[in-house]
């Protein structure tokens, strides 16, 4: 018995019953979000007699007599917390939201106690909660109070830096997510997972175990109706829903028990009836190519799951005559996603159809998975996707969905999955590791000579996206710089490892550690500025790319370094200063540019996006492209609203749910500003041609949306058009249209020439950051990154994606590395927090892209290219260390010190 | 599994003597976990927030008792605790996030006995002991001495630690706690190091405690650094003699958190940090 939001409850807990669970599952409080079940990430933060808890750690019991308040309860009930909820809106302090309830709960508690806190004390209040979109930074505004960055704007078409439109949500705790769907008579699917990276093992009496347990239904491999494989590149469809006799990585699937809630609760994974006989397996890449190798896949010898190639010219020949040549072997480790929203959803049977809701970056790919795995019709098929709590690439591969629609139609009854923060970071795909060789020429007037990259990415157990990183990486190898003769071949090799797969970049930041390290040090041995060397070999208009691809307009490049400049001059001049003092801490000034092609690479990857009007005048958009909290929703409109010529408030937003929605394609490869954008463009453009056709009116003439009618406004003239004299379609809709957009590629030849992508985007980052010479350790103190983004449609969310990917890229830098059965949790596996994150200034640059929606180009993937890069040669400025191993731990930059005579 | 919030002591006592398999509640920070992980399957969860005395901070003979149940929270807000034993207070304040300070206690980091815990190198250089209360009776105890190795205490059947005791404050002394963890916030000590100086009234060091944490399965006390600093003046050769005897004696392991080198050298780089502060505390210049 306890008071929540003002009124009491009774709940008969379990003895040791988390109070978020209780919470959750008994009072319907889902607005307390869970992420770690440890105290790690606080986005169960709720406040207990006015003082922030994490309700994972506190069990339900205690809580008796208390006062508990959550998001939900504050924002409605307290005016400070309402406001709070705007200033969050107003800075887009909220991207996915998964974070947002922790954040403001805990910030209430401190602006109840101060409220107009200092920086310090906001840092201080909010350090034990975890966001892994925003970067912190938006959030330390709205809870200071600073001015909003979002504008009001009555048309709010591109250019204008509103507000989400899909924020409100976010920061009233309303926002459900994949956990938050099922009701709460759902039946609980639990996985069993291996302990082993590499064994066979034998099934027991799963009959008598599921009586014993009193469980609904026991899956296994002979559950899976169609084909027990899912996968994501066409020839690459490997991994199984449930290994059969062998598993190749800790953390497989093998089966999965499904039962009632209490039954669940006390169910332990240990007395699942399975037999392990443990093989021998290949960790590291090196281990894995040697001879006598266990091999993973029988049809990919030596453990090569495939390669990427690109050549242009002679790049012996060219290394040959190069006045310096830089050389360098580079490696970086497994990255994990560590979104805070583990892998969550629910599914049903209604009439016969499968109906899936769940967390997703890739809804209509889920579709095409569960066609497959379920041996089912499409459409029979339902996938909803729900709020989804932070994906950077990992939740476009199906995790929880087979299990669930398997589940469902066995049991005919709703059923559910979360997977533990554990099984997360074991079964889901991180970044490649990679190991890569380098070799750079340049002249003595430093031109870049000659560029060789040979790469190996440890792809894990199974292909995911594997190939894309092989691919990719070969075309982006160079940096956005002209090198004439070029050589890059990647390769992707099979370990008894998680499966890599798409992570922000797809490979490219990893390639540019090595490539921008070393221009670094070219730079530096031809005694030439290093932001002035890369300005001299930066890609120009009409100058081709290593694939032999020109593009007349919009290669933004040197403008994104130019706009460096003044930054880098005071910061290069207030680091002298400050290390010409003694005392142990040194500054380092770093600079690195990156550059990531939007789409697919020479694959068709077309967005079709959908629209239509109804009789009292609502224009309704279908709007498919998966909100991961980047803001494909808030674009995508403004791009839609732009093209039809009315204000993006006058639009009703309908989400992807694949019996509604077109097909919007993935959100991945930076592709949905840019693909879906063009698609909204079109789609806009038709309907407002459709408009003005039916009065007769100029291309020119103001539409102006009413109820029942839309006036259409031409010079003196009026022309009023009845949409209730229109006959609406089966839809409902009385003018409806439908566009889709490819962008226009060219397949690569054998030596990866042609035109992989219609557009790049390119961006330059200054990193500016302290070195404790005594310890090894590393803090950033300012970033400034310039980004051209052809054409920015929202200023304000642009800030948020480079400042998420800048701590990301930090992670990456200097803390975050996976291991296998030793970091899988959020405090073994540390991602940068609140304190961590310096001020990042974004400088926005417009070089027009000849296909992007009015110019626009995509950003998600370009904003972590070039940090990682950036910190390292800051750390090279401030120590002379380059550091070849990511991420920089104190403990290896010390020992690097060392080597290098800085003891 | 049972709930019991007995109200004294003696119930505690009791119901832990009775029941091998209970498990004490406080906060709840380390228990949660480790029942979620699957680590411990206690048959019963005692919870002691609803004894009294174990809830409050109270002066005693010049020194401070701190109950087992009080959050580290409350000792932060605590401004005479802080203005007696600073490194203790921040070593407790060190110890998770906001969220988990205010449930978090003093007793369950010792309890826990995880070799990196915040508090203990601080309250083993403040010479704190700890109150045990068992079916016995009660008996005091030095804060090093509980801890027996990783998970492990001295602790017999049917004890609990009912509150820590800080001493009196000797004129002229401070306390200093600093840890090394790789980010800035929220993480585990990779090497903790609480120091404790008094001065004389010529400014010499006339008594010294240095206690390492995270470099050993449990908490060091070294004599030998204390006496690189004793008779002393705190100058720079001493503070790198205390350095060198830090890095000596710490005997850590290697693993994803720094390797064995990197973590005897941190030692000595956060000794001579630590008693810096702690000088400079014990003079009355901060």
């Amino acid at each position: 018995m306890f008071r929540l939001n003002g009124r009491d409850v009774r709940v008969e807990p379990r003895v040791g019953e988390r109070l978020s669970e209780a919470l959750r599952e008994r009072l319907g409080a889902r607005d307390v979000k869970v992420g770690c079940n440890a105290g790690d990430c606080g986005a169960c933060t709720v406040l207990v007699d006015r003082a922030p808890v994490c309700a994972c750690l506190m069990p339900a019991q205690q809580a008796a007599g208390c006062e508990v308040e959550t998001l939900a309860g504050l924002v409605a009930h307290e005016p400070l917390a309402s406001d709070l909820a705007r200033r969050f809106e107003g800075q887009g302090a909220a991207q996915c939201g998964i974070c947002t309830p922790g954040m403001m709960v805990s910030a209430v508690a401190l602006l109840r106690e101060a409220p107009a806190p200092s920086e310090g004390q906001v840092m201080d209040a909010l350090a034990g909660v975890l966001c892994r979109c925003t970067g912190y930074r938006k959030i330390v505004d709205a809870v200071m109070g600073r001015a909003p960055g979002a504008v009001a704007d009555a048309e709010g078409h591109t250019g204008a830096a509103i507000e989400k439109l899909d924020g409100r949500a976010k920061v009233t705790g309303k926002e459900r997510f994949g956990d938050d769907v099922a009701p709460v008579d759902a039946l609980i699917i639990k996985v069993i997972r291996s302990p082993h990276p590499h064994a066979r093992f034998t099934l027991g009496d799963l009959e008598g175990f599921a009586a014993r347990e009193g469980v609904e239904a026991i899956l296994t491999a002979s559950d899976v109706p169609g084909v027990n494989l899912f996968g994501t590149i066409p020839g690459f469809v490997d991994q199984p829903v449930f290994a059969e006799g062998v598993v190749r990585f800790r953390g497989e699937a093998v089966a999965a028990v499904v039962g009632r809630a209490d039954v669940m609760a006390s169910f332990d994974p240990a007395r699942f009836p399975v037999e392990w006989e443990v093989l021998p397996d290949v960790q590291g890449m090196a281990d894995a190519m040697a001879d006598g190798a266990p091999q993973l896949h029988p049809d990919r010898a030596g453990n090569v799951m495939c390669g990427g190639f690109v050549a242009h010219g002679d790049v012996g020949a060219a290394l040959e005559r190069a006045a310096v040549v830089a050389e360098g072997v580079f490696e970086t480790g497994f990255v994990e996603h560590a979104y805070i929203e583990p892998e969550a959803g629910f599914a049903q049977v209604v009439d016969g159809r499968v109906e899936v809701y769940a967390c997703t970056q890739a809804p209509v790919m889920d579709l095409d998975t569960l066609s497959e795995v379920l041996g089912m019709e499409r459409a029979r098929i339902r996938v909803v996707p729900t709020a989804t709590g932070g994906g950077f690439g990992s939740k476009l591969d199906v995790s929880v969905q087979p299990y669930l629609a398997i589940a469902a139609l066995k049991t005919g009854q709703p059923v559910r999955i979360t997977y533990e923060r554990g099984e997360s970071m074991q079964s889901t795909t991180k970044r490649h590791p990679s190991r890569m060789h380098v070799r750079i020429g340049a002249d003595a007037e430093g031109r870049i000579s000659g560029l060789r990259f040979d790469g190996l990415f440890n792809t894990g157990a199974y292909a995911s996206w594997g190939p894309t990183v092989a691919n990719r990486v070969p075309v982006h190898a160079s940096g956005p710089y002209a090198v004439g003769d070029y050589r890059a071949e990647a390769q992707g090799i099979h370990t008894h490892c998680p499966p890599s797969g798409a992570f922000r970049g797809f490979g490219v930041p990893q390639a540019a550690v090595a490539q921008e390290s070393l221009f670094d040090e070219l730079a530096d041995r031809l005694g030439i500025d290093r932001l002035e060397f890369r300005m001299r070999n930066a890609l120009a208009n009409g100058v081709p790319t290593v694939c032999g691809q020109v593009f007349a307009q919009g290669v933004g490049i040197r403008a994104c370094l130019e706009a460096l400049r003044p930054a880098w001059e005071s910061e290069r001049a207030e680091a002298a200063r400050i290390n010409a003092g003694d005392g142990p801490v040194r500054r380092g000034v770093g600079v690195a540019a990156g550059w990531y092609g939007c789409g697919n690479t020479s694959l068709p990857n077309p967005s079709t996006i959908k629209a239509g009007v109804r009789a009292d005048g609502r224009i309704v958009l279908h709007q498919g492209a998966a909100d991961i909290g980047q803001g494909a929703n808030t674009v995508i409109a403004q791009i839609f609203a732009t093209a039809l010529g009315v204000p993006v408030s006058r639009l009703d937003l309908v989400g992807g749910d694949t019996d509604v929605t077109p097909d919007a394609g993935k959100t991945s490869a930076s592709r949905q500003t840019f693909v879906s954008g063009n698609a909204a463009r079109l789609a806009g453009e038709a309907l407002r041609a459709q408009i003005l056709q039916r009065v007769n009116a100029g291309e020119e003439a103001l539409i102006v949306p009413g109820a029942d009618a839309f006036e259409i406004r031409e010079g003196a003239g009026v022309h009023r058009l009845d949409l209730t004299a229109l006959e609406p379609d089966a839809e409902g809709y009385v003018m409806r249209v439908a566009e889709s957009y490819d962008p226009p590629t060219r397949p690569l030849d054998e030596n990866g020439q042609g035109h992989p992508y219609a557009q790049f985007g390119y961006a330059a980052h200054l990193c500016v950051l302290d070195v404790d010479m005594r310890l090894g350790t590393v803090r950033p103190v300012r970033f400034v990154a310039a980004h051209d983004v052809g054409h920015a449609v929202n200023p304000l969310l642009i800030e948020g994606q480079v400042e998420g990917g800048i701590a990301q890229g930090m992670g990456m830098a200097l803390m975050e590395e996976y291991l296998p059965g030793r970091t899988e949790n959020l405090h073994d596996y540390l991602i940068p927090t609140i304190g961590d994150m310096p001020p990042v200034e974004t400088l926005i640059i417009e070089e027009p892209d000849a296909h992007g929606p009015y110019g626009a180009k995509g950003l998600g993937e370009h904003v972590l290219i070039p940090t990682a890069p950036a910190i390292l040669n800051a750390i090279r400025d401030a120590t002379g260390v380059q550091m070849r191993r990511l991420p920089v731990t104190p403990a290896r930059l010390r020992a690097a010190m060392g080597v290098a005579g800085h003891a | 599994m049972r709930f019991e919030t007995p109200t004294s002591v003696d119930q505690a006592v009791a119901l832990l003597a009775a029941d091998p398999e209970a498990r004490l509640l406080a906060g709840g920070t380390d228990l949660l976990v480790r029942l979620r992980a699957g680590n411990i399957a206690p048959s019963t969860i005692i919870d002691i927030k609803r004894i009294a005395e174990m809830t409050v901070i109270s002066q005693e003979d010049g020194g401070w008792r701190i109950g087992a149940a009080v959050p580290s929270a409350e000792m932060n807000e605590h401004a005479a605790l802080k203005a007696d034993w600073p490194g203790v207070v921040e070593s407790a304040d060190l110890i998770g996030s906001t969220q988990i300070q205010g449930r978090a206690t003093l007793a369950g980091n010792l309890c826990n006995a995880s070799p990196a815990a915040d508090s203990v190198p601080a309250m083993v250089a403040a010479g704190a002991t700890a109150r045990i209360a068992g079916p016995d009776g009660t008996r005091d105890v030095a804060v090093e001495d509980i801890p027996t190795g990783v998970g492990k205490t001295s602790l017999g059947k049917g004890e609990l630690v009912t509150s820590i005791h800080l001493p009196p404050k000797p004129a002229r002394s401070g306390d200093a706690y600093l840890r090394f963890i790789p980010r800035t916030e929220m993480d585990i000590a990779v090497v903790g190091c609480g120091i404790y100086v008094t001065l004389d009234d010529q400014g010499k060091i006339s008594d010294a405690r240095v206690a390492l944490g995270a470099v050993a399965p449990t908490v060091i006390l070294s004599q030998s650094c204390a006496d690189t600093l004793i008779g002393t003046a705190g100058d720079d050769a001493a503070l790198d003699a205390l350095a060198a005897a830090a890095s000596a004696e710490a005997k850590p392991i290697d693993d994803k958190r720094g390797t064995i080198a990197f973590r005897k050298d941190v030692a000595g780089v956060l000794a001579k940090r630590a008693a810096r502060i702690a000088l400079a505390r014990a003079r009355g210049d901060s």
